[in-house]
This record gives C-alpha cells, sequence and structure tokens, in this order.
C-alpha cells in the first residue's frame, strides 16, 4: 500500500506542478512582454531582412511621429553615408518599390532622428503614445542656454534628447533648438545620477556627447526601405558637419562677474563702435561663408567673447584667424567687393601672411593667417617701418562653435590655452594701452624680412 | 511549495472513479519495474524543475516592487525641493494624522503657524489691516492661498466672500484680525462667517480681536475673541492653539478622469485654492480652449511675451482670455514672472504654458523697466526667426479677435518705416467716445497696453540704451520720450482689442481704475474686418484726413464744448471743433476738454498732429488744434478757435500718470 501511496502522491504531485508551470510560464511571457514591449520579434529578427528589429523600430517610430503630426528627420551618420552613396537611387525611389532592406537593417546599436523643437506641439502627449505602444523612452532635459545670457533668468527646462528603446534597437531622438544666429543648436548628453547606465550603450551615441551647432538644414521627403523619411536636402553637407559641430557657450556667469568688477563702458562712443564692430564682423562672416573657408575669432575679438561674451569697445578692430591651408587667392577680391578696401598686406602665403581691411567709421578688420608645425600653431606680423618680423606662438588647437553677438561663429576649443599664450594669466584685467610688438605673452622676433622682398611683402593702401 | 499539501477529503472522492484504470495501469507498471523507476525520478526532476521557477519568479517580483518603490522617492524629494517654503515640516517619520496650528490676533500683529512653521507674519505698521485669511490642504497641510481683507475699507468684503466661496469644501480656513476688520464688513459676509460656524466671525465689532481655525462645511476647529472694551481702544491680542485632523489624501482630491489635461488640473488644485470652478470635482471648467483658427493667420508665429508679477489670480484671468483669442498659438506664449514667485508659475503650468521667472533687479519702477528688458531679449532669444513680438501684461483681458486685428495690420510694421508701434489700446477709447470696431488710428503716443515690437527697432535701437537699473525709470515713460520715439507713430484700434482690469498694481488703485479704465470700451464683436487698412500708411493717412475734414461738418463754436448739445442729435455724421493750441506742446485747452468729456487727461494721448479723433452720441468728432496743427488751415476764417481756461491752481494733481 505504501508503494501506492507514493505513486500516487507523484502523480498528483507532478500534475498540480505542471499546471503551476503552465501557468507560470503564461504569466511570466505577459511580465516579459509588459517590461519589454513587445518582446516576441526578438526570437525571430536574426534574418536581416524586413523584419529585422532596427528596421521594424524605426518602422513604429516613424509610425508613431507620422500620426503625431511630430516632423522628425533622420540624421544617422551611418545611414546618410549609405543614403548619400547612393542619392540618386533613393530620390528616385517611389513608395513600396523597394526589393531589399539596404538601409535601416544595417547592424548598429542606435538610429539618430532629430525634431526642430519650435515645430513640436504636443510633446507631452506623444511621450506617452510612444510608451503605450511599447516604447521604453529615456529623456534629457536641461536649462535653456538662450536664457544664459541675461542675467537672472530661470525659466522651464527644454528637452536636449530623447531615447526610446524597443526590442532591443534604440532611436535617439536628437532636439534640435533654434539660436539666434540662423543656426541649430542640440545640447549636451548629460548622464545624471538616477539615470540607468546600461539603458542603452551610451558612450556609442553618434550626438550629444557635446553640445552641437548645425546650419538649419533644408529638408526632403524620401522613401527608404519602405518607409517615408526627412532627410537633409544636402546629405553631404550635413554629414560634413558632423565632426566640426561642437558647440561651446559663452561664459555668460563669469562674464557677469567682470563686470561687476569692472564696469561696462555705456558711453555713446563705445556703443557706436560695438554697432559697428558687429556690422563688420556681420559682413566678413557672410563673405567668408559665400568663399567657404573657415575662420575665427582671434586675439582682442576672441578675448571679449571669453571674458565678457562681447566686444571690447576700446579694441578698435576686429580680429579673425583662418587656417592657411584654407587661404584663397580670392579672399581680397572678395572683401573688396563687399565695401571692404585693402587696407595693408603683410607676409606672403608662405610665410606671416596678415591682411587688413578698412571697415565702416575707422573699424578694422585684421585677418591674421595660422601655420602648423609639429607642436604648435603661429601666424606671423611685421613692422612696415623697419620691415621687422614677428612671431605669434600658439598651442595646438582645434576650431569650436559659439554664438557671439547674434552669429555662429568658430573659436578654439582650448579657449584658455589660446588666450593665455596670447594674454598671459592676468587676460582677465583689462589693459587698455596695447603693442603689438611687445605687449603679446607669445611674441618673438622672426628676423627682418629681406629688402628685395619688402615690395612683396609690405604693401600698404 | 508549502502552501501545497494533498487534501486528504478530496482524495477519496477524486479517485474513486478512476481506479479501475489506475489499477490496470498500476499493474502494469509493476511489471517494468525500470520504466516506473523512470517515471518516478521524472517527476522528482519535474517538481525541482518547478520550484526553481517558482523561486525565480518569487525573486523577480520581489525586485520589481522594490525598484517600483525606490522609483518615485526621488521625484518626492525633488518635488520638496521645488519649493513649498511654507510647508510644515513632519515630526519624525510616517504620515502624522494631526496638524498643530497656532493663531495669533492683535492690534499690531497676526501670525500663524503649522506645526510649529510659521506661515504668516504681520507686524509691519500700517499695513495688513483687517481680516488674512489661510487656507490649508486638508490632506498635507499645506499652505494653499494666503489673503488678505481689508475690510475696514468698503467693498473689500465683498472680494472676501468671492475667495471663501470659491474655496473648496473640506479645505482648512484660518482667519486672524490684524488692527481692525469690522466697519465695513456687511451683512453678506457675516452670513457667510455664520454659515463656517464662527461664533464671533458674524457678531465681529469695532477693533475687536479674533482667530478662527475651521474646516469648510465642517466643524469650526477653534476659535478665539476679544471685545475691544471701548471705542479709542483694541480688544486683548487672542493666541488660539488647537489641532487640526488631517484627512486622508483620498478624501481631499477630486476624480477626474485620468487625461494630460486633468493631470495638470489635479497639480494645480492640489497645490493652491481661490480659483474657483476650475478645481471644481463635479464640473470643473475647462483649461484647454479651442477656439476658431484664423484663416491665413499673419501672426500664428509672433511670439508672445506676458509680463507678469506676483498676480497669479490677474493672470489666470488674463491667460483664460488671451488662450480662448482666435488665432492664438499656445507653443508662442512665454510668461515672464518678475520674481521667485511659486503661484503665478503654477497658474502658468496649469496651462502647459512656458513660464520663465526673473530675479528682481532693482526697486519699484527701474525693476517693472528691467524685468521688461530681460523679458523682451529672452523673447527673441528664444525666437530668433521672429520679427515681432507682442507684449502684453498680466492684468489685461485680451479680445476675442486680438489676433485677427493683429493679424491684419502687422504688414504695415514692416512696410511703414514710420511706424513704432502697433498696439491694442486706445487711450481714448471710453464706452461714450469710441464706436468703430473697423477703424483704426494712427497716433503720436505709445499707449502699451498690449501692442507689438519690431525686432529691430528693439535690437537696434532700444535694447543698447535701455534705461540701467539705477535710473528709476518707467519703461513706458522712456519709450515715449522723443529720443526714443523719433517721431514715428502707433496704429491703434477705434475700439480697444485689451481691457486693463487690475486694480491693485505699482501706481494703480481703485480709485485710479474707476476713474480712467472702467468705462474702457472693449471689442468682444470676434472676427471684424479693418476697413481700409492701408490707408493707415504714412501718405495714406494725411490723403485720409483731409477727406474727413473736408467733409466734416464744424461745429457750433458758440457753445460749451463740455455740454453733450454742442454735438447735434445725429448718427454717422463728421464733425470738427477747432480749440487753441498755440504750439505743439500747448495742450492747454485739449487737456481741459478731455477733463469735461471724462477720457484721459492726465497726459496727451491720441493725437496725430495736433488732431484727435473720436466719437460723441455716434458721430465722429475730430479736434484740431490751431494754429499748431498743419490741418489748422481747414478753418473756416469766421471761427474763433474754442480756448478752456485751465483751473486756477492745480491742486494735488496726480504724480506720475501710470498708463500700461
Amino acid at each position: 500500500m505504501s508503494r501506492i501511496n507514493k505513486n500516487v502522491i507523484l502523480a498528483l504531485l507532478t500534475l498540480t506542478s505542471s499546471a503551476f508551470l503552465l501557468f507560470q510560464l503564461y504569466y511570466y511571457k505577459h511580465y516579459l512582454s509588459a517590461k519589454n514591449g513587445a518582446g516576441l520579434s526578438k526570437s525571430k529578427g536574426s534574418r536581416i531582412g524586413f523584419d529585422g528589429t532596427q528596421w521594424r523600430t524605426v518602422k513604429k517610430f516613424i509610425m508613431l511621429t507620422s500620426s503625431q503630426n511630430v516632423p522628425v528627420f533622420l540624421i544617422d551618420p551611418l545611414i546618410l553615408e549609405l543614403i548619400n552613396k547612393n542619392f540618386e537611387q533613393v530620390k528616385n525611389a517611389s513608395h513600396g518599390s523597394a526589393s531589399e532592406c539596404k538601409y535601416f537593417c544595417v547592424p548598429r546599436d542606435f538610429t539618430a532622428f532629430a525634431l526642430q523643437y519650435h515645430l513640436w506641439k504636443n510633446e507631452e502627449s506623444w511621450f506617452r503614445i510612444a510608451e503605450n505602444m511599447g516604447f521604453q523612452c529615456l529623456k534629457f532635459e536641461s536649462k535653456d542656454p538662450r536664457l544664459d545670457g541675461i542675467d537672472s533668468l530661470s525659466g522651464t527646462e527644454i528637452p536636449l534628447h530623447y531615447i526610446c528603446t524597443l526590442a532591443s534597437h534604440a532611436v535617439h531622438l536628437v532636439v534640435f533648438h533654434e539660436r539666434s544666429g540662423n543656426y541649430l543648436w542640440h545640447g549636451h548628453l548629460r548622464l545624471k545620477g538616477h539615470i540607468d547606465r546600461k539603458f542603452v550603450p551610451f558612450r556609442k551615441l553618434q550626438f550629444g556627447r557635446y553640445p552641437g551647432a548645425f546650419d538649419r538644414p533644408e529638408l526632403q521627403q524620401v522613401t527608404i526601405d519602405g518607409l517615408e523619411v526627412l532627410i537633409p536636402k544636402d546629405p553631404m553637407h550635413f554629414l560634413e558637419e558632423i565632426p566640426h559641430s561642437r558647440f561651446i557657450e559663452c561664459r555668460y556667469k563669469e562674464a557677469r562677474a567682470f563686470f561687476q568688477q569692472y564696469l561696462d563702458d555705456n558711453t555713446v562712443e563705445a556703443m557706436a563702435f560695438r554697432k559697428s564692430a558687429k556690422e563688420l564682423m556681420q559682413l566678413a562672416a557672410k563673405t567668408l561663408k559665400k568663399l567657404g573657408v573657415r575662420f575665427w575669432l582671434s586675439s582682442g575679438t576672441c578675448l571679449g567673447w571669453y571674458r565678457q561674451c562681447g566686444i571690447i569697445p576700446y579694441s578698435k578692430d576686429v580680429d579673425l584667424g583662418i587656417f592657411i591651408q584654407d587661404y584663397k587667392s580670392d579672399i581680397i577680391s572678395a572683401f573688396q567687393d563687399a565695401g571692404l578696401p585693402l587696407k595693408h598686406k603683410f607676409g606672403k602665403v608662405e610665410d606671416s601672411l596678415e591682411l587688413s581691411f578698412q571697415g565702416k567709421d575707422d573699424v578694422k578688420l585684421d585677418i591674421f593667417f595660422f601655420y602648423e608645425e609639429t607642436d604648435y600653431m603661429w601666424n606671423g606680423g611685421t613692422q612696415a617701418k623697419t620691415g621687422k618680423k614677428f612671431k605669434y606662438l600658439f598651442p595646438k588647437f582645434t576650431l569650436c562653435w559659439t554664438e557671439f553677438v547674434d552669429m555662429k561663429v568658430r573659436v578654439p576649443c582650448e579657449t584658455i590655452e589660446y588666450i593665455e599664450a596670447n594674454y598671459g594669466k592676468t587676460w582677465k584685467v583689462p589693459v587698455r594701452t596695447w603693442d603689438w610688438k611687445r605687449s603679446p605673452h607669445n611674441v618673438q622676433p622672426n628676423g627682418v624680412w629681406p629688402i628685395s622682398e619688402w615690395d612683396e611683402v609690405i604693401q600698404l593702401y | 511549495m508549502d502552501d501545497w499539501k494533498p487534501s486528504p477529503l478530496i482524495k477519496p472522492f477524486g479517485a474513486r472513479k478512476k481506479r479501475s484504470w489506475y489499477l490496470t495501469w498500476k499493474y502494469k507498471l509493476t511489471n517494468q519495474r525500470a520504466l516506473r523507476r523512470f517515471c518516478q525520478t521524472g517527476a522528482v526532476l519535474f517538481l525541482l524543475v518547478t520550484v526553481i521557477v517558482n523561486i525565480k519568479l518569487i525573486l523577480d517580483t520581489r525586485r520589481a516592487i522594490s525598484e517600483a518603490n525606490e522609483d518615485p522617492e526621488p521625484e518626492k524629494d525633488y518635488d520638496e525641493a521645488l519649493g513649498r517654503v511654507e510647508s510644515p515640516r513632519r515630526r519624525g517619520s510616517g504620515p502624522r494624522r494631526v496638524l498643530d496650528v497656532e493663531v495669533y490676533s492683535s492690534r499690531s500683529k497676526v501670525y500663524v503657524a503649522v506645526d510649529g512653521t510659521t506661515v504668516l507674519e504681520d507686524e509691519a505698521r500700517e499695513q495688513g489691516r483687517g481680516i488674512h485669511v489661510i487656507v490649508l490642504n486638508q490632506a498635507t497641510g499645506h499652505v494653499m492661498a494666503k489673503r488678505v481683507f481689508d475690510t475696514y475699507s468698503p467693498h473689500e468684503d465683498e472680494a472676501m466672500v468671492l475667495f471663501l466661496n470659491m474655496v473648496a469644501p473640506g479645505r482648512v480656513l484660518i482667519c486672524t484680525v490684524k488692527d481692525e476688520g469690522s466697519f465695513h464688513l456687511k451683512d453678506t459676509a457675516k452670513a457667510l462667517l455664520r454659515s463656517l460656524g464662527s461664533q464671533a466671525g458674524p457678531a465681529l465689532g469695532w477693533r475687536d480681536t479674533w482667530a478662527f481655525v475651521g474646516r469648510k462645511g465642517g466643524p469650526v476647529l477653534g476659535e478665539k475673541h476679544s471685545k475691544s472694551p471701548a471705542l479709542s481702544s483694541w480688544g486683548d491680542p487672542v493666541l488660539l492653539k488647537t489641532d487640526v485632523p488631517l484627512s486622508s489624501a483620498e478624501e481631499a482630491e477630486c476624480h477626474w478622469a485620468d487625461t494630460e489635461l486633468n493631470r495638470r488640473r489635479h497639480r494645480f488644485c492640489s497645490k493652491v485654492e481661490g480659483y474657483g470652478s476650475v478645481c471644481s470635482c463635479k464640473d470643473p471648467t475647462p483649461i484647454e480652449f479651442s477656439p476658431d483658427p484664423l484663416p491665413d493667420n499673419k501672426v500664428f508665429n509672433v511670439p508672445v511675451a506676458v509680463i507678469a508679477g506676483n498676480r497669479p489670480n490677474y493672470l489666470y484671468r488674463m491667460l483664460r482670455s488671451l488662450l480662448s483669442a482666435q488665432g492664438v498659438s499656445p507653443q508662442m506664449i512665454t510668461v515672464f514672472i518678475d520674481g521667485y514667485y511659486e503661484e503665478p508659475m503654477d497658474v502658468v503650468a496649469l496651462f502647459g504654458l512656458r513660464g520663465i521667472q526673473h530675479t528682481p533687479i532693482s526697486i519699484k519702477n527701474a525693476r517693472v523697466s528691467q524685468h521688461y528688458k530681460a523679458s523682451l531679449t529672452a523673447t527673441f532669444n528664444l525666437f530668433p526667426e521672429a520679427k515681432f513680438a507682442v507684449v502684453l501684461e498680466e492684468d489685461l483681458d485680451i479680445a476675442v479677435d486680438f489676433f485677427s486685428f493683429l493679424s491684419q495690420s502687422i504688414h504695415l510694421l514692416e512696410e511703414d518705416d514710420s511706424l513704432y508701434c502697433i498696439s491694442a489700446w486706445n487711450d481714448q477709447g471710453y464706452e461714450h467716445t469710441a464706436e468703430d470696431p473697423a477703424l483704426l488710428y494712427r497716433v503720436e503716443t505709445m499707449p502699451g497696453l498690449g501692442w507689438v515690437l519690431r525686432k529691430s527697432l528693439y535690437k537696434e535701437e532700444l535694447e543698447p540704451k535701455w534705461p540701467t537699473p539705477e535710473k528709476l525709470w518707467d519703461w513706458d515713460m522712456w519709450m515715449r520720450m522723443p529720443e526714443q520715439r523719433r517721431g514715428r507713430e502707433c496704429i491703434i484700434p477705434d475700439i480697444s482689442r485689451s481691457y486693463h482690469f487690475g486694480i491693485v498694481g505699482l501706481n494703480m488703485n481703485g480709485y485710479f481704475h474707476e476713474a480712467y479704465f472702467k468705462k474702457h470700451k472693449f471689442n468682444t464683436v470676434p472676427g471684424v474686418q479693418l476697413r481700409n487698412v492701408d490707408s493707415l500708411k504714412k501718405e495714406a493717412y494725411e490723403v485720409e484726413v483731409h477727406r474727413l475734414l473736408s467733409e466734416a461738418e464744424v461745429l457750433d463754436h458758440s457753445k460749451n464744448p463740455c455740454e453733450d448739445s454742442f454735438l447735434p442729435d445725429t448718427e454717422g455724421h463728421t464733425y470738427v471743433a477747432f480749440i487753441r493750441m498755440e504750439k505743439d506742446d500747448d495742450f492747454t485747452t485739449w487737456t481741459q476738454l478731455a477733463k469735461c468729456l471724462h477720457i484721459w487727461d492726465l497726459d496727451v494721448r491720441g493725437n496725430h498732429r495736433g488732431l484727435w479723433r473720436l466719437f460723441r452720441k455716434r458721430n465722429h468728432f475730430l479736434v484740431v488744434g490751431v494754429p499748431a496743427s498743419p490741418y489748422s488751415m481747414k478753418k473756416p476764417p469766421s471761427i474763433t478757435p474754442i480756448f478752456l481756461e485751465p483751473p486756477p491752481k492745480e491742486e494735488g494733481a496726480p504724480g506720475a500718470a501710470e498708463q500700461t
């Protein structure tokens, strides 16, 4: 009898257990799908084709945005690169004609989209709908840098990035904000304390390591892999911008502190100079942009930006830097056409080139050409009377965007090193009398031009 | 696995029927010992698997629960950090169910402390007279509203009744009197206090002190009162200490449908009080308005800056009317709050708008001026593509066709350099002097009160030389100065598209409002088609004025212009009168005329080259200053311009005339 009992108990146990197991399996599946969205697709996603997870996620995301009238556009460098290669084909492809999944099925960790924030009408409800569709989203916010320049304003935080995952693929939505100077800005994706650092491999993100600035792209609608998406009309230009898009904000707080110590000059002359300098800079920026020549704020203009977020009223000129490899022979004529006659030209392309143009109201535009050596950069100076040459040394630097007097312009990213090289550690203290041959910290005598070359290397107008 | 045990009761019932097949099966199996063994081991293994799966499930659920518990915590902290300076601190851990409340009432000082935290303290001299009212959330003890009603003065008791009626049932009400609170406490107010259960409130007498704590619609939680012994003395100070039981959060809240809008409403209503039906549980008033879109809206992308201070009830009223105006685009609206005030920010959040706070700089008028500058700069920073900005203030009602009015006229600002602004406000547009909603004027004065600013004007001219904080200037006075205006004019409508309802303000009081703003005409007709907008351009307007003057009938100048009979009892005619005006800045007669017509007379407004245009008795009425005005040539030679003597001596002339 005991054996029978044992068997019966075992059998009954097994039966109940299987009932339990079945229930648990059912429950577990529910639990999983609630947690990970459509957890089912994972099992089938290995085949590269239209049912790859990436393609499905992107499709869902595009469905979501278009149903909510959110005009997102594709900025993913990897995919834009592919599109750019087959641009003609992509432009001509009609809806649904794609036979294989060429773009959105490429293996990658993220797909990056962007959005102009002022066109986004229903952010809150969008977020909710996204979550209902199974997306898990992280939102990154920060204070609005456009209010930083104004003393004492604090506003609602603005969204900078969204990262939404669905079935193991993530969409990175970069929120672009309009800035003064007709450009788009995106913020730094900063991982704050409570954020799950394993949510996505953040290190592999293409945008957000630094704040960035971009020209406002024109958009066009194309059909890629059967999905209708907006992309920049000139993907090539956009792709070229990405690696050089890093943006640095002016140090408004320090600038305010500066003005507390050294009062701002609000005399009529100072205001008039600032106005003319601003106009001159805008004209120069426009001219150089047309030529496709990179430039940055140098010397006093750079110091003004860094120290006080403005133009130093007693500086009396505008200083720009250009790499000699970007030199174009039509720079002089382009400036002349823009109404800025050449005032003097020192040096030559091979050595110590420096151009100076006469702007309105006695404001001068100085353009210094920078030469690169293995471990430093330099630009040259020439004394017209004596033919003496000078050399100004700078540690190596790269270029970043910033906003200055309502313009998007470049400055050396390593600004403090650049400024300290030029003005020494005491750059914070205003100095009104300045001798370009002696005052700079980094000036070195560099010999004398041979008299035979003077006609070429010292031209005064 | 503990919970599962084969029940000895069930087993026999269940087993009996199946006995026969079970036995056969059993005998079959006994013959195959190996197979049986195998089955047994299988079953044991199976059981093991079940155990493991179960344990995993339990662990998973545990983790999920603990995660869910951890999550809201930082949010809560943040919420707390967000301010609520006045929230009473909880003692120890765990929810406390009782608040101890202290209320003090005396001649020169009142204070209220909740759980040891002072939420009201007023011992300033010559200030804060009357009944102080505090509303607490019955579930959290947070201060939701704080008001003082100077019921020594007339009409303040009406405001108190209005306010107390708006407070939701169940809230904790605290009242305390400072100095005097009974002189103008009328029967309605007393009846209301009686209905709250107060004994002493309805019987409050001259210079009595009184402290009261009660639940709205519920029991009185404490009351103390001290009668003033004589006319010349005050009642003794009273200190009321009482315990207020907190109710559960469930009871304190309404159960609205779970929508985005109601979430905003909920956040708002659990924090502040005194906004009436917006927090009504049964039938809350909407907080989203869907006014008709404007066809061909030219101002859809023009940013709107609302300049606000700490008058949240005004802001609430203002934003309601703004969001109800046809063609409004809420995402273009930014509210700039002068100071770190929370309640205005709550109002802004209720409507889902963008709000920006501004650390106060300087004092009084200069503070307003700096706030304006920061707000305008920020507006153009936030909307760098905008060519214009609409500037509004928190104490304005906005007409339903405000944006339609701007949409029809904004092109003028682009095409006509001689324009300074477009304003929705006609300084001289009173009930009895404005008539035609489709009519626009050009005027040399800048009215403000709802106006459009050109970005180029701001960025190139105004911003660089905006008065610095140490200059204690009014921004609007400064903008009206000839150095800034430089001969440019503003476009205004005959009937204003904004209404100035603010009674409390920097340069504002009840008397002033009643005299100069209350009877102002305000357009309520939607979709008015403006007439002949292009005739407002510089040259065209001169042609228009000349045409008007040519067809105008000259009035009988022997009559008194202040009398109603100065104008015949006609309708739709155009009349002209000539007044004496020796120089461009001689407004002696005009000011007297304005005074007797009961229109704005504190300074000169609404003139265009010595011409004023208004309506009287439904007739267009033109006033020309002779000989300063270039239109003087239209004066028939026989007419002697009217001259009105200013009163002999100026007694207590109002100081700086505030406007805006």
